[in-house]
Protein backbone atom coordinates (compact mmCIF):
# COMPACT_ATOMS: atom_id res chain seq x y z
CA UNK A 1 0.00 0.00 0.00
CA UNK A 2 1.35 3.42 -1.00
CA UNK A 3 1.90 5.25 2.30
CA UNK A 4 1.59 8.69 0.71
CA UNK A 5 -1.81 7.84 -0.78
CA UNK A 6 -3.06 6.52 2.56
CA UNK A 7 -1.90 9.66 4.38
CA UNK A 8 -3.37 11.85 1.68
CA UNK A 9 -6.76 10.16 2.02
CA UNK A 10 -6.69 10.71 5.79
CA UNK A 11 -5.81 14.36 5.27
CA UNK A 12 -8.59 14.85 2.72
CA UNK A 13 -11.13 13.25 5.06
CA UNK A 14 -10.01 15.48 7.92
CA UNK A 15 -9.80 18.75 6.04
CA UNK A 16 -13.10 18.25 4.22
CA UNK A 17 -14.84 16.85 7.32
CA UNK A 18 -16.01 13.71 5.51
CA UNK A 19 -17.35 12.12 8.70
CA UNK A 20 -18.91 9.10 7.06
CA UNK A 21 -15.93 8.23 4.88
CA UNK A 22 -12.96 6.01 5.77
CA UNK A 23 -9.66 5.97 3.83
CA UNK A 24 -10.41 2.50 2.49
CA UNK A 25 -13.69 3.78 1.03
CA UNK A 26 -11.78 5.97 -1.41
CA UNK A 27 -10.38 4.00 -4.34
CA UNK A 28 -6.97 5.24 -5.48
CA UNK A 29 -8.27 6.03 -8.97
CA UNK A 30 -11.81 7.10 -8.04
CA UNK A 31 -12.74 10.64 -9.14
CA UNK A 32 -12.89 13.10 -6.26
CA UNK A 33 -15.29 15.54 -7.91
CA UNK A 34 -18.67 15.02 -9.52
CA UNK A 35 -19.27 11.30 -9.14
CA UNK A 36 -17.14 9.50 -6.53
CA UNK A 37 -16.78 11.64 -3.40
CA UNK A 38 -18.92 14.36 -4.95
CA UNK A 39 -16.69 17.24 -3.90
CA UNK A 40 -17.37 20.80 -5.07
CA UNK A 41 -15.55 24.05 -5.79
CA UNK A 42 -15.20 25.00 -2.11
CA UNK A 43 -13.55 21.65 -1.47
CA UNK A 44 -11.14 22.41 -4.32
CA UNK A 45 -10.10 25.56 -2.44
CA UNK A 46 -9.56 23.51 0.71
CA UNK A 47 -7.41 21.03 -1.24
CA UNK A 48 -5.29 23.86 -2.67
CA UNK A 49 -4.63 25.06 0.90
CA UNK A 50 -3.86 21.46 1.96
CA UNK A 51 -1.27 21.07 -0.82
CA UNK A 52 0.50 24.25 0.22
CA UNK A 53 0.33 23.74 3.97
CA UNK A 54 1.27 20.06 4.12
CA UNK A 55 3.55 19.70 1.09
CA UNK A 56 4.75 23.21 0.26
CA UNK A 57 3.17 23.08 -3.19
CA UNK A 58 1.72 26.41 -4.24
CA UNK A 59 -0.82 26.20 -7.05
CA UNK A 60 -0.84 29.59 -8.72
CA UNK A 61 -3.25 28.60 -11.47
CA UNK A 62 -6.57 27.34 -10.03
CA UNK A 63 -7.35 25.56 -13.31
CA UNK A 64 -4.46 23.20 -12.52
CA UNK A 65 -6.73 21.71 -9.86
CA UNK A 66 -9.01 20.20 -12.48
CA UNK A 67 -6.28 17.77 -13.56
CA UNK A 68 -4.46 17.53 -10.27
CA UNK A 69 -7.46 16.62 -8.14
CA UNK A 70 -8.67 13.92 -10.52
CA UNK A 71 -7.96 11.17 -7.98
CA UNK A 72 -5.83 10.56 -4.90
CA UNK A 73 -3.32 8.65 -7.05
CA UNK A 74 -2.89 11.63 -9.40
CA UNK A 75 -2.53 13.95 -6.41
CA UNK A 76 0.05 11.66 -4.77
CA UNK A 77 2.11 11.44 -8.00
CA UNK A 78 2.12 15.23 -8.30
CA UNK A 79 3.13 15.62 -4.65
CA UNK A 80 6.02 13.14 -5.05
CA UNK A 81 7.40 15.16 -7.96
CA UNK A 82 6.85 18.64 -6.60
CA UNK A 83 6.83 18.54 -2.79
CA UNK A 84 8.99 21.01 -0.91
CA UNK A 85 8.35 19.56 2.51
CA UNK B 1 -54.79 49.08 3.12
CA UNK B 2 -52.59 47.32 5.61
CA UNK B 3 -52.81 43.62 6.33
CA UNK B 4 -52.84 41.60 9.52
CA UNK B 5 -49.67 39.67 10.30
CA UNK B 6 -49.73 36.12 11.64
CA UNK B 7 -47.18 33.71 13.01
CA UNK B 8 -47.93 30.55 11.13
CA UNK B 9 -45.28 28.27 12.64
CA UNK B 10 -42.30 28.56 14.98
CA UNK B 11 -39.53 26.15 15.92
CA UNK B 12 -36.52 26.17 18.26
CA UNK B 13 -33.22 24.54 19.07
CA UNK B 14 -32.09 25.84 22.43
CA UNK B 15 -31.14 24.73 25.92
CA UNK B 16 -34.50 22.95 26.04
CA UNK B 17 -35.40 19.76 24.20
CA UNK B 18 -35.13 20.68 20.52
CA UNK B 19 -37.77 20.89 17.79
CA UNK B 20 -40.81 20.70 20.02
CA UNK B 21 -42.67 21.93 23.07
CA UNK B 22 -41.39 19.42 25.64
CA UNK B 23 -40.29 22.43 27.74
CA UNK B 24 -43.95 23.26 28.42
CA UNK B 25 -44.38 20.23 30.67
CA UNK B 26 -40.86 18.86 31.24
CA UNK B 27 -38.42 21.74 31.22
CA UNK B 28 -34.69 21.22 31.59
CA UNK B 29 -33.26 23.23 34.50
CA UNK B 30 -29.72 24.54 34.68
CA UNK B 31 -27.65 25.30 37.76
CA UNK B 32 -24.49 26.23 35.90
CA UNK B 33 -23.99 29.73 34.49
CA UNK B 34 -23.18 28.43 31.01
CA UNK B 35 -25.09 25.96 28.87
CA UNK B 36 -25.00 25.11 25.21
CA UNK B 37 -28.04 24.17 23.17
CA UNK B 38 -29.31 20.60 23.09
CA UNK B 39 -28.64 19.61 19.51
CA UNK B 40 -30.78 16.98 17.79
CA UNK B 41 -29.09 14.19 15.86
CA UNK B 42 -28.54 16.16 12.67
CA UNK B 43 -27.82 13.00 10.71
CA UNK B 44 -31.53 12.22 10.95
CA UNK B 45 -32.46 15.52 9.32
CA UNK B 46 -29.65 16.88 7.17
CA UNK B 47 -27.91 15.21 4.26
CA UNK B 48 -24.25 14.38 5.15
CA UNK B 49 -23.01 16.34 2.15
CA UNK B 50 -24.95 19.41 3.25
CA UNK B 51 -24.09 19.17 6.94
CA UNK B 52 -20.39 18.37 6.81
CA UNK B 53 -19.21 21.92 6.20
CA UNK B 54 -21.66 23.66 8.51
CA UNK B 55 -20.93 24.93 12.00
CA UNK B 56 -23.46 24.47 14.79
CA UNK B 57 -25.29 27.74 14.26
CA UNK B 58 -25.75 27.00 10.56
CA UNK B 59 -27.03 23.48 11.18
CA UNK B 60 -29.48 24.82 13.73
CA UNK B 61 -30.66 27.62 11.45
CA UNK B 62 -31.03 25.25 8.52
CA UNK B 63 -32.99 22.67 10.47
CA UNK B 64 -35.33 25.08 12.29
CA UNK B 65 -36.05 26.93 9.05
CA UNK B 66 -36.76 23.67 7.24
CA UNK B 67 -39.13 22.64 10.02
CA UNK B 68 -41.19 25.84 9.87
CA UNK B 69 -41.22 25.78 6.08
CA UNK B 70 -42.61 22.27 6.22
CA UNK B 71 -45.03 22.94 9.07
CA UNK B 72 -46.39 26.08 7.43
CA UNK B 73 -46.53 24.55 3.96
CA UNK B 74 -44.56 27.55 2.68
CA UNK B 75 -41.59 26.00 0.92
CA UNK B 76 -40.21 29.25 -0.47
CA UNK B 77 -41.07 32.44 1.44
CA UNK B 78 -41.08 35.85 -0.21
CA UNK B 79 -38.40 37.11 2.18
CA UNK B 80 -35.89 35.78 4.69
CA UNK B 81 -34.84 38.03 7.56
CA UNK B 82 -32.41 37.03 10.30
CA UNK B 83 -31.43 38.61 13.58
CA UNK B 84 -28.12 37.60 15.10
CA UNK B 85 -25.97 39.33 17.68
CA UNK B 86 -22.77 37.46 17.05
CA UNK B 87 -23.29 35.67 13.73
CA UNK B 88 -21.12 32.59 13.23
CA UNK B 89 -18.91 33.36 16.22
CA UNK B 90 -17.59 29.79 16.56
CA UNK B 91 -16.30 29.65 12.99
CA UNK B 92 -15.01 33.20 13.32
CA UNK B 93 -13.01 32.09 16.35
CA UNK B 94 -11.58 29.08 14.53
CA UNK B 95 -10.67 31.26 11.57
CA UNK B 96 -8.93 33.87 13.72
CA UNK B 97 -7.07 31.23 15.74
CA UNK B 98 -5.77 29.70 12.49
CA UNK B 99 -4.83 33.17 11.31
CA UNK B 100 -2.54 33.72 14.29
CA UNK B 101 -1.30 30.12 14.46
CA UNK B 102 -0.34 29.91 10.80
CA UNK B 103 1.13 33.39 10.53
CA UNK B 104 -1.71 34.62 8.32
CA UNK B 105 -1.08 31.90 5.75
CA UNK B 106 -3.06 28.76 4.85
CA UNK B 107 -6.41 30.25 5.79
CA UNK B 108 -9.34 27.85 5.71
CA UNK B 109 -11.74 28.97 2.95
CA UNK B 110 -14.75 27.34 4.59
CA UNK B 111 -14.29 29.10 7.93
CA UNK B 112 -13.62 32.36 6.13
CA UNK B 113 -16.85 32.10 4.16
CA UNK B 114 -18.79 31.09 7.24
CA UNK B 115 -17.45 33.75 9.57
CA UNK B 116 -19.78 36.52 8.49
CA UNK B 117 -23.11 37.39 10.07
CA UNK B 118 -25.14 37.12 6.88
CA UNK B 119 -23.97 33.57 6.13
CA UNK B 120 -27.00 32.34 8.10
CA UNK B 121 -29.66 34.13 6.10
CA UNK B 122 -27.99 33.34 2.79
CA UNK B 123 -27.66 29.64 3.62
CA UNK B 124 -31.36 29.44 4.48
CA UNK B 125 -32.18 31.23 1.20
CA UNK B 126 -30.03 28.85 -0.84
CA UNK B 127 -31.71 25.88 0.84
CA UNK B 128 -35.19 27.30 0.16
CA UNK B 129 -34.17 28.46 -3.34
CA UNK B 130 -35.44 31.88 -2.31
CA UNK B 131 -34.28 34.76 -4.52
CA UNK B 132 -36.37 37.35 -2.69
CA UNK B 133 -35.54 39.96 -0.05
CA UNK B 134 -32.78 38.73 2.25
CA UNK B 135 -31.51 40.73 5.19
CA UNK B 136 -29.56 40.28 8.40
CA UNK B 137 -29.78 42.48 11.48
CA UNK B 138 -26.78 42.38 13.78
CA UNK B 139 -27.72 44.88 16.47
CA UNK B 140 -26.61 43.07 19.62
CA UNK B 141 -29.53 42.74 22.03
CA UNK B 142 -32.24 43.96 19.64
CA UNK B 143 -31.15 41.98 16.58
CA UNK B 144 -34.22 39.76 16.61
CA UNK B 145 -36.61 42.62 17.26
CA UNK B 146 -35.17 44.56 14.30
CA UNK B 147 -35.59 41.51 12.07
CA UNK B 148 -39.13 40.99 13.32
CA UNK B 149 -40.04 44.66 12.82
CA UNK B 150 -38.76 44.53 9.24
CA UNK B 151 -40.74 41.35 8.58
CA UNK B 152 -43.84 42.80 10.26
CA UNK B 153 -43.72 45.91 8.07
CA UNK B 154 -43.07 43.87 4.90
CA UNK B 155 -46.22 41.82 5.48
CA UNK B 156 -48.26 44.72 6.86
CA UNK B 157 -47.55 46.86 3.78
CA UNK B 158 -48.04 43.99 1.36
CA UNK B 159 -44.42 43.97 0.20
CA UNK B 160 -44.26 40.30 1.10
CA UNK B 161 -46.94 37.74 1.86
CA UNK B 162 -44.67 35.25 3.61
CA UNK B 163 -41.51 35.97 5.59
CA UNK B 164 -39.19 33.55 7.34
CA UNK B 165 -37.72 35.24 10.42
CA UNK B 166 -34.75 33.80 12.30
CA UNK B 167 -33.09 34.49 15.65
CA UNK B 168 -29.74 32.76 15.87
CA UNK B 169 -26.84 33.01 18.27
CA UNK B 170 -24.29 30.57 19.60
CA UNK B 171 -22.22 31.10 22.72
CA UNK B 172 -18.67 29.78 22.69
CA UNK B 173 -16.77 29.14 25.95
CA UNK B 174 -14.34 31.95 25.07
CA UNK B 175 -17.04 34.49 24.42
CA UNK B 176 -18.85 33.47 27.59
CA UNK B 177 -15.66 34.14 29.57
CA UNK B 178 -15.44 37.61 28.06
CA UNK B 179 -19.05 38.36 29.01
CA UNK B 180 -18.44 36.99 32.49
CA UNK B 181 -15.40 39.21 32.96
CA UNK B 182 -17.47 42.16 31.79
CA UNK B 183 -20.01 41.33 34.49
CA UNK B 184 -22.86 40.75 32.08
CA UNK B 185 -23.33 37.01 32.58
CA UNK B 186 -22.38 34.18 34.85
CA UNK B 187 -22.49 35.79 38.28
CA UNK B 188 -25.96 35.37 39.61
CA UNK B 189 -27.50 32.14 40.87
CA UNK B 190 -30.50 31.16 38.79
CA UNK B 191 -29.48 32.80 35.55
CA UNK B 192 -27.41 31.32 32.78
CA UNK B 193 -26.10 31.98 29.34
CA UNK B 194 -27.79 29.98 26.60
CA UNK B 195 -27.93 29.68 22.84
CA UNK B 196 -30.72 30.62 20.46
CA UNK B 197 -31.87 29.03 17.23
CA UNK B 198 -35.42 30.02 16.45
CA UNK B 199 -37.22 30.24 13.12
CA UNK B 200 -40.75 31.47 12.57
CA UNK B 201 -42.89 31.89 9.48
CA UNK B 202 -45.01 35.03 9.18
CA UNK B 203 -47.81 35.44 6.69
CA UNK B 204 -51.01 37.42 6.16
CA UNK B 205 -53.59 34.63 6.56
CA UNK B 206 -55.27 33.75 9.82
CA UNK B 207 -56.06 30.21 8.74
CA UNK B 208 -53.99 27.70 10.76
CA UNK B 209 -51.97 30.49 12.38
CA UNK B 210 -50.48 30.08 15.85
CA UNK B 211 -51.20 33.70 16.75
CA UNK B 212 -51.32 37.24 15.39
CA UNK B 213 -48.40 39.65 15.57
CA UNK B 214 -49.94 43.03 16.42
CA UNK B 215 -46.86 45.18 16.69
CA UNK B 216 -43.19 45.63 17.45
CA UNK B 217 -41.74 48.71 19.14
CA UNK B 218 -38.05 49.38 19.74
CA UNK B 219 -36.58 52.31 21.66
CA UNK B 220 -33.12 53.43 22.75
CA UNK B 221 -32.82 54.55 26.36
CA UNK B 222 -36.50 55.47 26.66
CA UNK B 223 -37.85 57.22 29.72
CA UNK B 224 -40.95 55.88 31.49
CA UNK B 225 -43.16 58.29 29.56
CA UNK B 226 -41.81 57.12 26.21
CA UNK B 227 -42.28 53.50 27.21
CA UNK B 228 -45.87 54.27 28.14
CA UNK B 229 -46.39 55.97 24.78
CA UNK B 230 -44.98 52.96 22.95
CA UNK B 231 -47.26 50.68 24.91
CA UNK B 232 -50.26 52.88 24.18
CA UNK B 233 -49.45 52.68 20.47
CA UNK B 234 -49.73 48.90 20.65
CA UNK B 235 -52.97 48.48 22.59
CA UNK B 236 -54.84 49.62 25.72
CA UNK B 237 -53.27 48.18 28.87
CA UNK B 238 -56.47 46.46 30.00
CA UNK B 239 -56.45 44.29 26.85
CA UNK B 240 -53.16 42.66 27.85
CA UNK B 241 -53.56 39.38 29.72
CA UNK B 242 -49.93 38.66 30.54
CA UNK B 243 -46.54 40.32 30.13
CA UNK B 244 -43.53 38.14 29.32
CA UNK B 245 -40.39 39.82 30.60
CA UNK B 246 -36.68 39.25 30.03
CA UNK B 247 -35.45 38.71 33.60
CA UNK B 248 -32.33 36.56 33.42
CA UNK B 249 -31.17 36.12 37.01
CA UNK B 250 -28.56 38.87 36.84
CA UNK B 251 -29.49 41.51 39.47
CA UNK B 252 -28.05 44.29 37.28
CA UNK B 253 -30.44 43.25 34.50
CA UNK B 254 -33.47 42.33 36.60
CA UNK B 255 -33.45 45.49 38.72
CA UNK B 256 -34.87 47.52 35.85
CA UNK B 257 -37.79 45.12 35.39
CA UNK B 258 -38.54 45.38 39.12
CA UNK B 259 -38.69 49.16 38.77
CA UNK B 260 -40.48 49.43 35.43
CA UNK B 261 -43.06 46.63 35.54
CA UNK B 262 -45.18 47.85 38.48
CA UNK B 263 -45.38 51.29 36.86
CA UNK B 264 -45.90 50.18 33.29
CA UNK B 265 -47.97 47.04 33.78
CA UNK B 266 -49.76 47.44 37.14
CA UNK B 267 -51.64 44.31 38.18
CA UNK B 268 -50.57 42.34 35.12
CA UNK B 269 -49.48 38.74 35.37
CA UNK B 270 -45.74 38.55 34.66
CA UNK B 271 -44.24 35.58 32.83
CA UNK B 272 -40.59 34.73 32.20
CA UNK B 273 -38.70 32.48 29.78
CA UNK B 274 -34.95 33.08 30.18
CA UNK B 275 -34.82 30.72 33.20
CA UNK B 276 -35.48 27.99 30.58
CA UNK B 277 -33.71 29.30 27.50
CA UNK B 278 -30.91 31.35 29.06
CA UNK B 279 -29.66 34.74 28.02
CA UNK B 280 -28.27 35.52 24.59
CA UNK B 281 -28.41 38.45 22.22
CA UNK B 282 -31.38 36.97 20.41
CA UNK B 283 -33.11 35.34 23.40
CA UNK B 284 -36.22 37.52 22.79
CA UNK B 285 -36.73 35.36 19.70
CA UNK B 286 -37.31 32.42 22.03
CA UNK B 287 -39.61 34.62 24.11
CA UNK B 288 -41.73 35.34 21.04
CA UNK B 289 -41.66 31.65 20.14
CA UNK B 290 -42.75 30.67 23.69
CA UNK B 291 -45.54 33.27 23.72
CA UNK B 292 -46.83 32.00 20.37
CA UNK B 293 -47.01 28.47 21.82
CA UNK B 294 -48.90 29.71 24.91
CA UNK B 295 -51.42 31.51 22.73
CA UNK B 296 -51.88 28.53 20.42
CA UNK B 297 -52.25 26.05 23.26
CA UNK B 298 -54.18 28.49 25.48
CA UNK B 299 -52.35 27.48 28.64
CA UNK B 300 -49.48 28.71 30.77
CA UNK B 301 -47.34 26.20 32.69
CA UNK B 302 -46.75 27.16 36.35
CA UNK B 303 -42.97 27.35 35.86
CA UNK B 304 -43.34 30.35 33.56
CA UNK B 305 -44.82 32.65 36.19
CA UNK B 306 -42.37 35.28 37.31
CA UNK B 307 -43.95 35.88 40.71
CA UNK B 308 -44.29 32.98 43.10
CA UNK B 309 -47.76 33.59 44.46
CA UNK B 310 -50.06 33.46 41.46
CA UNK B 311 -49.69 30.46 39.20
CA UNK B 312 -52.48 30.89 36.72
CA UNK B 313 -53.76 33.44 34.28
CA UNK B 314 -57.23 34.16 35.56
CA UNK B 315 -58.77 34.92 32.19
CA UNK B 316 -58.58 33.58 28.65
CA UNK B 317 -55.20 34.26 27.13
CA UNK B 318 -55.94 36.72 24.35
CA UNK B 319 -52.98 39.05 24.35
CA UNK B 320 -49.41 38.59 25.52
CA UNK B 321 -46.93 41.45 25.56
CA UNK B 322 -43.19 40.77 25.48
CA UNK B 323 -41.01 43.35 27.16
CA UNK B 324 -37.24 43.09 27.00
CA UNK B 325 -34.33 45.42 27.59
CA UNK B 326 -30.68 44.95 26.74
CA UNK B 327 -28.27 46.50 29.22
CA UNK B 328 -30.91 49.08 30.03
CA UNK B 329 -30.31 50.74 26.67
CA UNK B 330 -32.32 48.93 24.01
CA UNK B 331 -35.93 48.29 24.97
CA UNK B 332 -38.45 46.34 22.94
CA UNK B 333 -42.16 45.59 23.09
CA UNK B 334 -43.77 42.85 21.01
CA UNK B 335 -47.51 42.27 21.11
CA UNK B 336 -49.01 38.90 20.19
CA UNK B 337 -52.70 38.00 20.15
CA UNK B 338 -54.58 34.75 19.95
CA UNK B 339 -56.26 34.20 16.61
CA UNK B 340 -59.93 35.08 16.34
CA UNK B 341 -59.72 37.32 19.44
Amino acid sequence: MDELIVNLKKEIIEVLNLEEVKPEDIADDAPLFGEGLGLDSIDALELIVLMEKNYGIKLTDPSQGRELFKSTRVMADYIRENRKK
Amino acid sequence: MTKEVYIRAACQISTQHPLGEVWMDSPVHYNEPYARAIDPDYKQFLEPNVARRLGKILKRALLTSRQVREESGIACPDAIITGTGLGCIENTGIFLEALTREGEAFLKPTYFMQSTHNTISSLVAIDARCHGYNATYAHKGVSFECALLDAFLQVKKGEANTVLVGAHDEMTPDYFLLLKRAGYLGHAPGGFSGETAMSMMLNNREEDAACRLDGVEIAYRPGREELQDLLARLCPLDEIDAVMIGTNGNPANDKLYAEVCPELFPGKQLLRYKHLFGESYTAPGLGAYAASILLRQQRVPAHLFANTREKEVTRALKRVLLYNHFEGKNHSLILLSACGK
